[in-house]
């Protein structure tokens, strides 16, 4: 057994230490590939100054005048039409806006006096979207010079440069995914991106409580991470939580997994008759919508709930399993329905795996006289195990952010000892708590930041130390 | 017969694979009957139960589920689901498309460094950034707004585009080059080849994204406070104990449309759950 433990830890050991020199070795790569790029880059820059004419360089001033000059008469407007509006909107709402990302607002509004003070947070917003829109005027600013150059090129040549109806003409042929991309990566950009900037940003300000608007915000810097780490109020919760947590997803995925496996090995059996039919209830289990069973389990297990009427029939007394005092019964009953929701799933998923499988191997292994136990340890699991590693870590990752189990079974209690939180939550729902139900933004802010850390440390490291990873072409 | 009853450890083993069958499945139908029986009951408070099963069965509580909206105005609820899910499912499905063909047919400069950022997005769990969507959204002046809810759904979209690319990568190429010699341009090709090829896809595209936000119940949580505004989820939570039928009832006629889709695509949801696995 030790010599075994060895040989795993020593496994490991080699395992991350190979990863990280990878990525070491990456990493060095790129940076000395950094003046090359660089040289090359300014090269190309120098040789454009040096071969451009007056009417290029006319672009390099003012944007559009080059392609206006070389009688591109729509596309040099476009280009200028770009750039006053750019001027204008820099002038008026651009710059206060980057100069607001660094002060967050210096007049504080008083009703009293009829003072309108500087409102932080919209101006923190109206900051990102400033600096957002001056990276892509630059982006336009250097596609205007290229562009120009390029006109230049094609009539030093002596030929005619393309019309504007036909580079329009561009933008459904070879250009089509500049038309097809712009709208999703807009709509991602606005509704995933800006908040994510948005949201790391104010873990470094003093954003919540009662610094809201019409109070100033300011920045505080680490400040909020050092409070989560050792303020008396969060410090105890942080840890607490964090704990139950780590146990929760590596419990729950375990048993989620495992189950799901074993239920499709079970299933995939040949003495098992009508496989349609007994497939039908997981999945049955798995159409229901989870707020539906959520809400429903929570019902089963309440005071008036029929587990409990069972037992006051049979002479006991009503339990509250789900009750501020019932700890570990809630925590159990968490897993339980949580594998309930998520055990389907993991055996559809096992499913379509085990059909892809190999049968050979199992005839070879009969043939040998392997026992079906080992057949499962030595083939089964290995090569399911290989496959679903990065599916397993996604159901890590989402067992670790798991809202909706507690927030129905035992929402909004707080209890003693735990800040804004009981004894069941999890950091995902003590950032609900501490955000949307008691404005502590900033807080909560920096504890998603640590959530993602979290995770992502952990996803990495075990994807580092799997099969998958290690020995990518074993089952190719 | 005979074959078995001459190997008793077989036929033990058989007995047992189906009594563990009949247990798991009486453990995933079980909640669900009791839901759906719930849904039936004459009376519409949980005390009234005799444990699991209703003292009276009617069709009374369906029918007050659609009549009396007064306090709980289901109906209402049921068309803004419907709306919202809809909508979202249309927009979004028209986004994700979009993004997956260009995935998967242009390879241009910046393909692989917008294809590392999704994946890094979608590293940070959605629902992480709550805080701020639900700020922006009262800054934008999104809150109480359905569309709020069918923008932020369908600008989600597109993140999940994986699948969907997977799929167009298995259309060959060469269609696509033979109707280029043809002179036809990407456009054309995308709506007169691929798309229509692309059909089963679209349709499991369609229906994957109506049922996220048909059962979301934390955005609507969170972005809707009028009480006629609200969805079927937010809704159903806001109904106490004495309520109980009436949130069967409402559960088992939101779930309905749900389970058929999930039984008419149970081939596509192994594919599209194992697509996330390494491929041979």
């Amino acid at each position: 057994m030790t010599a075994n433990n060895q040989s795993f830890w020593k496994k490991t050991a080699q395992g991350v230490k190979g990863f990280f020199t990878d990525l070491g070795k990456k990493i060095a790569d790129w940076f000395r590939g950094v003046p090359t790029r660089w040289k090359k880059r300014f090269d190309s820059v120098k040789t454009l100054l040096s071969n451009a004419n007056g009417k290029v360089m006319a672009s390099c001033f003012v944007m559009g005048l080059g392609q206006l000059l070389y009688a591109q008469w729509i596309k040099g407007l476009i280009y200028l039409v770009v750039q006053v509006a750019f001027v204008l909107f820099f002038v008026f709402v651009g710059a206060k806006g980057i100069v607001g990302l660094f002060t967050l607002g210096t007049v504080e509004g008083n009703a009293w006096y009829g003072v309108e003070g500087d409102n932080s947070v919209i101006m923190l917003l109206l900051g990102i979207l400033s600096v957002i829109a001056l990276v892509l005027y630059i982006a336009v600013y250097i596609a205007n010079i290229k562009d120009a150059y390029k006109i230049q090129c094609i009539v030093e040549s002596f030929k005619q440069p393309p019309t504007f109806r036909r580079e329009l003409g561009t933008l459904l042929d070879k250009n089509f995914y500049k038309v097809a991309l712009a709208l999703p990566i807009l709509g991602v950009c606005v509704f995933c991106i800006l908040p994510i900037i948005f949201m790391i940003l104010i873990a470094f300000t003093n954003y919540g409580g009662k610094t809201v608007p019409p109070r100033l915000v300011d920045w505080v810097g680490l400040e909020n991470f050092g409070k989560i780490l050792t303020l008396s109020d969060f410090a105890p919760t942080f840890f607490k939580i964090f704990g139950w947590n780590i146990l929760w997803a590596v419990l729950s995925t375990f048993i989620n997994y495992f189950a799901g496996l074993g239920l499709a090995l079970l299933l995939n059996r040949k003495c098992v008759k009508g496989k349609v039919f007994w497939r039908l209830f997981p999945i049955l289990a798995y159409a229901v919508p989870g707020f539906i069973t959520l809400i429903g389990f929570k019902f089963m297990f309440s005071y008036g709930g029929p587990i409990n009427y069972y037992i006051t029939k049979a002479g006991g007394n009503a339990v509250g399993f789900l009750d501020i005092d019932a700890k570990w019964p809630s925590r159990i009953i968490g897993l339980a329905v949580n594998a309930w929701l998520c055990i389907p799933s993991s055996m559809l998923l096992a499913t379509g795996i085990l059909s892809n499988m190999n049968t050979d191997l199992y005839e070879a292994a009969r043939v040998d006289g392997a026992s079906s136990w080992k057949q499962f340890t030595k083939i089964t699991l290995p090569y399911v195990l290989f496959a679903t590693m990065p599916v397993l870590i996604s159901q890590f990752i989402g067992n670790f952010n798991n809202f909706g189990i507690f927030y129905f079974l035992r929402g909004g209690l707080y209890i003693d000892g735990y800040f804004l939180a009981s004894d069941t939550d999890l950091l995902i729902n003590w950032l609900y708590n501490m955000s949307i139900d008691n404005n502590y933004y900033s807080i909560g802010a920096a504890i998603s930041i640590v959530i993602f850390v979290v995770t992502s440390v952990i996803s990495l490291t075990v994807y580092v130390l799997s099969p998958s990873y290690k020995q990518e072409d074993t089952y190719q | 017969m005979k074959k078995l009853v001459k190997h008793p450890k077989r036929l033990f083993g058989v007995a047992l694979t189906y009594l563990l069958l009949l247990v798991v499945a009486f453990v995933f139908l079980f909640p669900i009957l009791w839901l759906v029986l719930a849904s039936f009951s004459k009376s519409g408070s949980l005390y009234s139960f005799k444990g699991f099963f209703p003292t009276e069965y009617s069709f009374d509580t369906f029918k007050k589920l659609f009549v009396d909206t007064e306090m709980y105005n289901y109906p209402r609820w049921f068309a803004n689901t419907l709306f919202i899910a809809v909508m979202s499912s249309f927009l979004g499905t028209f986004l994700t498309i979009l993004t997956a063909y260009c995935m998967s047919r242009f390879h241009f400069k910046s393909r692989k460094a917008l294809m590392k950022t999704t994946l890094l997005l979608g590293m940070f769990p959605s629902f992480m950034t709550m805080t701020a969507v639900y700020l922006l959204c009262t800054q934008f002046n999104l809150v109480n707004q359905h569309w709020g809810l069918i923008l932020i759904y369908s600008a989600g979209a597109p993140m999940g585009y994986l699948t969907q690319k997977g799929f167009f990568d298995t259309i060959s190429i060469s269609v696509d080059e033979a109707a280029r010699i043809d002179g036809a341009s990407n456009f054309q090709i995308f709506i007169k080849i691929t798309l229509p090829l692309a059909k089963p896809m679209i349709v499991y595209t369609l229906l994957s994204s109506f049922v996220w936000p048909w059962s979301d119940f934390i955005l609507p949580k969170l972005l809707l406070k009028n009480k006629d505004l609200y969805t079927v989820a937010v809704g159903l939570m806001s109904l106490d104990n004495t309520e109980f039928s009436r949130f069967a009832a409402g559960s088992v006629f939101i779930a309905i449309p749900i389970v058929i889709f999930y039984f008419a695509l149970s081939k596509f949801l192994i594919g599209g759950l194992s697509a996330g696995a390494v491929k041979q």
